[in-house]
C-alpha cells in the first residue's frame, strides 16, 4: 500500500521526534529512531507505535478504548475472553487486539460492522452461562460485564437453554466467591502467580466444565489477596466483609493515604452515612501501582470498634469515667502548668500525622521540655538521625525496578511492606533482579540467596571476605535494604555502620552515577519518617532512664513503656483513637481522630509527603489531634500560633519544608559522611541472629491499634492458623 | 378444563424448549468433578512414592527438555504416576509437582484437563467402550449390554472386586473394526457379545487375551476378505510388451 | 327563700366540712375544689371516693387522692392512674355499683397491688434501637481488674 499522505506524515514524525530528542543528537540518529516506529491507522487515524505494540495498545494511544475482560495492563496477556476482537482492514478474520502485535500499515477498524458483530457474538457467549443476578450482586454498578454488555451486547436474548452452575469455593475470610458468575478470564489466576507469587489459583477441568479454583480445599494465602477483587471483571470474586453492605453509586469516595505500614499506599475510602464502607486502591505508579495489601483493604472495620469517643478521666477509685472536654482540657493544662522543664515528656506512636507531631513538639518546647520521642527505635550513635539519608528508603520504591542486585538485611518486606515486596517480585520476575537476604529465612514469594542469619555474615560482607561480595562487586546498580527492626537491637548502631559500609563499598565497586542511592532503611510505621524529620528522638530509652512526672502519649500503642517503668505518682495523658495498649494505663484520655477522619500529612519510608483527607467525621466527641493540642496549649497559657490546618502546615514548612511538598520526594545525601561518622561508634555486633518481628503470615494481620481492633483481621489470623473452615460465616455469605 | 389444557400445552412446549446440550465428563466416568474432595482412599496422606525404576524413567523424561523447563514433563510424568498406581490420587499429583518443582496447582490443572487421567479409584482393567456412530451402527449397544450384564455394573462404575471399571467413550479411532473396546492399553475389535464375554472371562481368570480383531482378519483388512492384491505379487516383466 | 337558706347551708358545709381552715386550704389547693359529698368508699390505698348527685353528670363522682401510695409521696404529686381498676369503673360511670357493695369478681389478671403510671419517672419504658451501632466505643476495664 503506497500512500502519499503517509510519507508526509512520516516526515512530520521525523521532525517531531527530532524536537523531542536531546539537541546533541544529530539528524541521522533521529531518523533511525523514528524509522524504527511502525505506522498504523486506527479508524483511519494514523499513529506511530513501536514494533511489537499490540493492536489494543495502539488503539489506546489514539484514545480508542477496546472492550476487554481478560487483558490487564499489569498481567501477562492471556487472550482468552475474545472480547477485544477488532477488524483489521483486508484481514480475513477479526483478531484479538490484546494479543496481536501490529504490523506496518494496518488499518484497525474499531467500530466497523464486523467488529461490532464480533463483540456482540462474544458477549452473547459470555452471557450464556452468566447468571442474571445483577440485582443481588455486589459487583453491580462497577461490573465490566454489565457495562460492556450495555455498550456492546445485543438488546435481546435468544437463550433458552439451562445455565451452567459452579460450586462456590471457600478461599478464606476475605474473598467471597460466587463461581457461577465467573467468565474464566483467568485474571485472578495470573494475578496470583505473577504479582502475589502464590500459585494457589488455577483452572481445573475443560470446556464448559472449566472452573477457577484451588482444586483442593485451601485458603488463598497471600498478603495481596484482596486485589483479586478489583481485578475480577465480574462479581465472581467479591469482598466478604463488604458483602451486601453498600452499592458503589451510593458511596462517597475520598482519596486518602494508608497508614497501616510505612509504604503510604494511595487509597480511596468509600463512605456512606458517616461510615467507612470499604477501602480501595488508588493508582500511584511511584508507590503502590494499583495494588494494596490486605491489611490496608480490610482492617477498616477496626475503625468502628474499640474507639475512644469521649474524653475520660480517672476518678478517685482509679476507674476511667467519661467526662467533658472542658474538664479534661483544664485538667491537662493544670497538670502541664504544675511541672516544669523536662519533667514532662511525650511519646509519639506509629499512626500520628505530622500536624499533631509538630503541634505537640511546639507545645512541649514552649513548656521548656525537649523530651519528645517516638516508639520506634533508631540508633543515635554516629550520625544517627542527623543525616536524613540514614533513615530513608533512598532508592525509592520504584527505584527497585532499576536495580540489579538487592541485599535485604534483617527484614521481611513481604509482611513489613507488602507493596515494596511486590515491587521486588516484579523486578525479580521481569528484570532478572538478584536478591540476597541476611537474616531469618522467610518466604518472600520469590527465590533469593540466603546468606545466613548471623551478624557475622554482615561483618564478612562489610570486610569484603564473604563470597557474596563478588556478586555485589559486579552489580551495576546495587541496593541494600535494612529493616528498621534490625536497627532496634542493642547493637543497632554497629549494624547500621556495617550496612552503610557494605553500601559504600558496593557503590564504589559498581561505579554507578552520583544520583543512585544504595543504602536504604525500610520502616514499619507510617509516622516515623515525619517524626524524625521534625526532630523527635527515636526510642523511649531516655524516658525510661529519667522518668518524667507527666507523660504525654500521642497514639503510642506499641507498649514500649508501661506503668511499671514510671514512678507511682507520674501522670499519663493518652491522646489517640483506639483503646488499645496506651489508653488503659492513662489518667486522662483525649479522644483523637483516626487517619480517615482528619487531614493529615504522612511521610512514607522513602520520604514522600502525602496527605490524608477527611472521609468521615470523628466519632462522638473525638477531634483532630492538632486541635486538641492547640486547645490544651491555650489553657496552659502557651497558646500555639495556629488556628487552621493551613497555619499548622505553614509551621511544618518552617520546621521541615519537605513535609508540605506533597507527592514529592525530598532527596537525601551525605552517605559517605554518615558512614565516616558511624565508624566512631562501638563496632561490636551481638551474636544473636537477625530475626524480623513478622516472620510468618499470621504475624502480618494485627500490628497496630486499628488492625488489632478489626474483627476481619482476627478472622484472618484464625483462618491461617486453623484453616479456612474454622471461620463460621453466616449462611448467606 | 380449557385453561388446564392450555397450561399443559404451554408447559410441554417450554419443556421441549429446555435442552440440555452439555454432558459433562462426570457421566463419561473420567474422574468426576473438577474439585478435589478428601475421601478415605484419596487424600493428601494417601501413600504414593515413585518406584526406583519409574524414578529413572522420570529422570530420562525430564532430560528431554531444556534446563529450567521441567514443567514440560508434566504430562508424561503424570502418565508414569497413573501407570504405577492405576489412577491418580491427590498425593500422586503432589508428588509429581514435587518431582518437577512446580506448584501443585499447575499439576492439578493438567490432570483435570485431560480425561485420560483418572482421578478416582479405578479397577485393574479399565474397559472403555466406544459408542460413537460407526460403532453404534455396528451394534456396540449389544456389547455394552453384554458387559453390563456380565459384570453387573453400569457405565462409570467399578466391580466390587476392584477388577473392572466400565466407561463409555467417544471415538477411539478404530471405526473400521467396529464395534470395539479398549481394555487398559489394548484394543479388542470386531466384537460379538460372545467375544466380549470370553475376553472378560479370560481377564477374570488372570490371563491376558490377545488384542486385535476377533473375526479372524488381520488388522484392518476388509471385513469380507481382500478385494485386491489377492494373488501373489507378479514378477519382473509383468505387463511389459513381450516383444521387448 | 328556702333554697337560699339551703344554698347558704351548703356553702357553710363546704367551708367547714374539711376539718378547719387548714383542711379547707389543703383541699382547695390539692383538688382545686371544696365541694363535699357522700363518702362512698375508701380503697385500700386510702383514696376516698365521693358522690353528690346534685352536681351535673360527670362532676357528681370524684376522688380525693391519698397522700402516700406504693411508697410514693402523693400529697401534691397526684396522678389519675392512682385509681385502682375496681374503682375506675364506678368513678367513670361505667357502673353505678361501687365495689364496696358489689366486690369485684376475682380475676387472675387483676393486680394485687395497683401500679401507678411510671411515665416521666426513672422506671419509664425507653424504646431501644434495633439498628447496629456504627461505632463501638472502647469500654475501660474496671479499676482493680488488672
Amino acid at each position: 500500500m503506497l500512500r502519499l499522505p503517509a510519507v508526509s506524515r512520516a516526515i512530520a514524525g521525523v521532525a517531531h521526534s527530532k524536537t523531542c530528542l536531546a539537541p546533541s543528537n544529530n539528524f541521522r540518529t533521529s531518523v533511525r529512531a523514528s524509522s524504527n516506529m511502525v505506522e498504523v491507522f486506527v479508524d483511519g487515524k494514523p499513529v506511530m507505535v513501536e514494533p511489537g505494540t499490540t493492536v489494543l495498545q495502539a488503539c489506546e494511544k489514539v484514545g480508542v478504548q477496546i472492550p476487554r475482560f481478560c487483558f490487564h495492563e499489569r498481567l501477562s496477556v492471556a487472550g482468552n475472553c475474545r472480547m477485544c476482537l477488532v477488524e483489521i482492514e483486508r484481514a480475513p478474520k477479526p483478531v484479538a487486539a490484546c494479543a496481536m502485535p501490529v504490523m506496518k500499515g494496518w488499518n484497525i477498524l474499531t467500530n466497523s460492522e464486523k467488529t461490532r458483530k464480533a463483540r456482540e457474538g462474544v458477549m452473547e457467549f459470555l452471557l450464556a452461562n452468566h447468571p442474571l443476578d445483577c440485582p443481588i450482586c455486589d459487583q453491580g454498578g462497577e461490573c465490566d460485564l454489565q457495562d460492556q454488555s450495555m455498550m456492546f451486547g445485543a438488546d435481546r436474548s435468544r437463550f433458552t437453554e439451562g445455565k451452567r452452575a459452579v460450586e462456590d469455593k471457600n478461599i478464606g475470610p476475605l474473598i467471597k466467591t460466587i463461581m457461577t458468575r465467573c467468565i474464566q478470564c483467568t485474571r485472578c489466576v495470573r494475578f496470583a502467580s505473577e504479582i502475589a507469587g502464590v500459585e494457589d489459583l488455577g483452572t481445573t477441568g475443560r470446556g464448559n466444565s472449566m472452573q477457577i479454583g484451588t482444586y483442593v480445599e485451601k485458603m488463598f494465602m497471600s498478603e495481596l489477596s484482596g486485589n483479586v477483587i478489583d481485578v475480577c471483571p465480574v462479581g465472581a470474586l467479591t469482598s466478604k466483609p463488604y458483602a451486601f453492605t453498600a452499592r458503589p453509586w451510593e458511596t462517597r469516595k475520598t482519596e486518602s493515604i494508608d497508614v497501616m505500614d510505612a509504604v503510604g499506599s494511595n487509597i480511596v475510602v468509600s463512605t456512606r452515612g458517616g461510615e467507612v464502607m470499604r477501602v480501595m486502591p488508588r493508582l500511584n505508579e511511584e508507590v503502590n501501582e494499583e495494588w494494596i495489601s490486605d491489611k490496608t483493604r480490610f482492617s477498616y472495620d477496626g475503625l468502628k470498634r474499640q474507639r475512644l469517643t469521649q474524653p475520660m478521666v480517672k476518678d478517685a477509685s482509679g476507674q476511667l469515667v467519661t467526662t467533658s472536654w472542658e474538664d479534661v482540657l483544664t485538667r491537662v493544662a493544670g497538670v502541664l502548668q504544675s511541672v516544669q522543664g523536662n519533667e514532662v515528656a511525650a511519646i509519639a506512636g506509629g499512626m500520628v500525622d505530622a500536624e499533631a507531631l509538630v503541634a505537640l513538639k511546639d507545645l512541649l518546647n514552649r513548656l521548656d521540655s525537649d523530651n519528645l520521642c517516638t516508639e520506634e527505635v533508631f540508633p543515635m550513635a554516629g550520625a544517627g538521625t542527623d543525616m536524613r539519608s540514614n533513615y530513608l528508603l533512598n532508592s525509592r520504591i520504584a527505584g527497585i525496578e532499576e536495580c540489579d542486585v538487592l541485599l535485604l538485611i534483617g527484614t521481611n518486606p513481604r509482611y513489613e511492606a507488602p507493596l515494596f515486596n511486590a515491587r521486588i517480585r516484579k523486578s525479580w520476575l521481569h528484570n532478572e533482579l538478584q536478591v540476597a537476604l541476611v537474616g531469618h529465612e522467610v518466604d518472600l514469594s520469590y527465590s533469593y540467596n540466603h546468606l545466613g542469619d548471623s551478624t557475622q555474615v554482615l561483618k564478612d560482607i562489610a570486610a569484603g571476605t564473604h563470597p557474596f561480595c563478588e556478586v555485589l562487586a559486579q552489580a551495576k546498580r546495587p541496593v541494600v535494604v535494612v529493616g528498621s527492626t534490625t536497627l532496634q537491637r542493642a547493637d543497632g548502631a554497629a549494624i547500621l555502620n556495617a550496612v552503610s559500609t557494605i553500601a559504600q563499598n558496593a557503590r564504589a565497586s559498581s561505579g554507578v552515577e552520583e544520583g543512585w542511592k544504595v543504602l536504604n532503611v525500610l520502616h514499619r510505621v507510617a509516622s516515623q519518617v515525619a517524626a524524625l524529620d521534625l526532630g523527635y528522638k527515636p526510642g523511649v530509652e531516655a524516658i525510661r532512664n529519667a522518668p518524667p512526672k507527666v507523660l504525654f502519649l500521642l497514639g503510642a500503642d506499641g507498649g514500649c513503656i508501661t506503668r511499671q517503668d514510671l514512678p507511682k505518682d507520674s501522670f499519663i495523658i493518652y491522646q489517640g483513637h483506639h483503646g488499645d495498649v496506651g489508653a488503659p494505663m492513662a489518667d486522662i484520655i483525649l479522644p483523637g481522630a483516626a487517619y480517615t477522619e482528619k487531614n493529615g500529612t504522612y511521610v512514607n519510608t522513602e520520604g514522600r509527603a502525602q496527605q490524608t483527607r477527611v472521609a468521615v467525621t470523628a466519632p462522638g466527641m473525638a477531634r483532630e489531634d492538632w486541635r486538641i493540642i492547640r486547645a490544651v496549649s491555650e489553657l496552659a497559657g502557651v497558646t500555639l500560633p495556629y488556628d487552621s490546618v493551613a497555619e499548622v502546615r505553614d509551621r511544618l514548612a518552617e520546621v521541615a519544608p519537605n513535609l508540605v511538598r506533597y507527592d514529592d520526594v525530598e532527596q537525601a545525601n551525605y552517605f559517605k559522611q554518615a558512614n565516616e561518622l558511624a565508624q566512631t561508634v562501638d563496632q561490636t555486633l551481638l551474636a544473636e541472629p537477625l530475626i524480623p518481628p513478622q516472620v510468618s503470615v499470621k504475624d502480618f494481620y494485627m500490628t497496630d491499634p486499628i488492625s488489632r481492633a478489626s474483627q476481619t483481621m482476627a478472622k484472618c489470623v484464625k483462618a491461617v492458623t486453623e484453616g479456612a473452615d474454622a471461620i463460621e460465616e453466616p449462611a448467606i455469605c | 378444563m380449557f385453561l388446564s389444557r392450555t397450561i399443559r400445552a404451554a408447559v410441554s412446549h417450554s419443556a421441549k424448549q429446555v435442552r440440555s446440550l452439555h454432558q459433562s465428563a462426570v457421566r463419561a466416568g473420567a474422574g468426576g468433578v473438577f474439585v478435589h474432595r478428601d475421601t478415605p482412599d484419596n487424600n493428601a496422606e494417601t501413600p504414593f512414592e515413585f518406584t526406583p525404576e519409574n524414578m529413572k524413567r522420570i529422570e530420562a523424561i525430564i532430560g528431554n527438555y531444556p534446563e529450567g523447563h521441567k514443567q514440560a514433563a508434566t504430562l508424561p510424568v503424570l502418565d508414569v504416576a497413573q501407570r504405577q498406581h492405576g489412577w491418580l490420587p491427590i498425593s500422586a499429583m503432589n508428588k509429581v509437582a514435587e518431582v518437577l518443582e512446580i506448584p501443585p496447582m499447575r499439576v492439578y490443572e493438567v490432570a483435570t484437563f485431560y480425561t485420560m487421567f483418572n482421578r478416582q479409584p479405578m479397577g485393574k482393567y479399565h474397559i472403555q467402550i466406544c459408542t460413537t456412530t460407526p460403532c453404534m451402527l455396528c451394534d456396540s449397544d449389544s456389547i455394552l449390554a453384554a458387559i453390563q450384564s456380565k459384570l453387573g455394573i453400569k457405565v462409570g462404575q467399578t466391580t466390587p472386586d476392584k477388577l473392572f471399571t466400565l466407561s463409555e467413550v467417544e471415538c477411539l479411532g478404530a471405526c473400521v473394526n467396529a464395534p470395539m473396546v479398549q481394555i487398559n492399553d489394548n484394543y479388542y475389535e470386531d466384537l460379538t457379545t460372545a467375544d466380549i464375554e470370553q475376553i472378560l472371562d479370560e481377564l477374570k481368570a488372570g490371563r491376558m487375551p490377545p488384542p486385535g480383531p476377533r473375526n479372524g482378519r488381520f488388522s484392518c483388512e476388509p471385513a469380507g476378505g481382500l478385494t485386491s492384491l489377492t494373488g501373489p505379487p507378479p514378477g519382473p516383466g509383468f505387463g511389459v510388451r513381450t516383444d521387448l | 327563700m328556702a333554697e337560699y337558706v339551703n344554698l347558704v347551708r351548703r356553702a357553710v358545709g363546704q367551708l367547714t366540712g374539711h376539718g378547719g381552715v387548714r383542711g379547707l386550704l389543703l383541699q382547695f389547693f390539692r383538688a382545686n375544689d371544696i365541694k363535699t359529698g357522700a363518702l362512698v368508699g375508701v380503697d385500700k390505698y386510702g383514696n376516698k371516693y365521693f358522690e353528690d348527685n346534685r352536681y351535673f353528670f360527670g362532676r357528681h363522682r370524684w376522688v380525693i387522692y391519698t397522700t402516700e401510695m406504693n411508697g410514693k409521696r402523693t400529697l401534691w404529686d397526684v396522678d389519675g392512674s392512682m385509681v385502682p381498676a375496681e374503682w375506675h369503673r364506678w368513678l367513670h360511670c361505667m357502673t353505678d355499683d361501687p365495689p364496696t357493695t358489689h366486690p369485684p369478681v376475682p380475676k387472675k389478671f387483676l393486680a394485687e397491688v395497683h401500679q401507678i403510671n411510671v411515665s416521666g419517672s426513672a422506671e419509664q419504658y425507653y424504646p431501644y434501637s434495633t439498628t447496629r451501632k456504627k461505632i463501638h466505643e472502647w469500654v475501660p476495664s474496671k479499676a482493680g481488674d488488672q
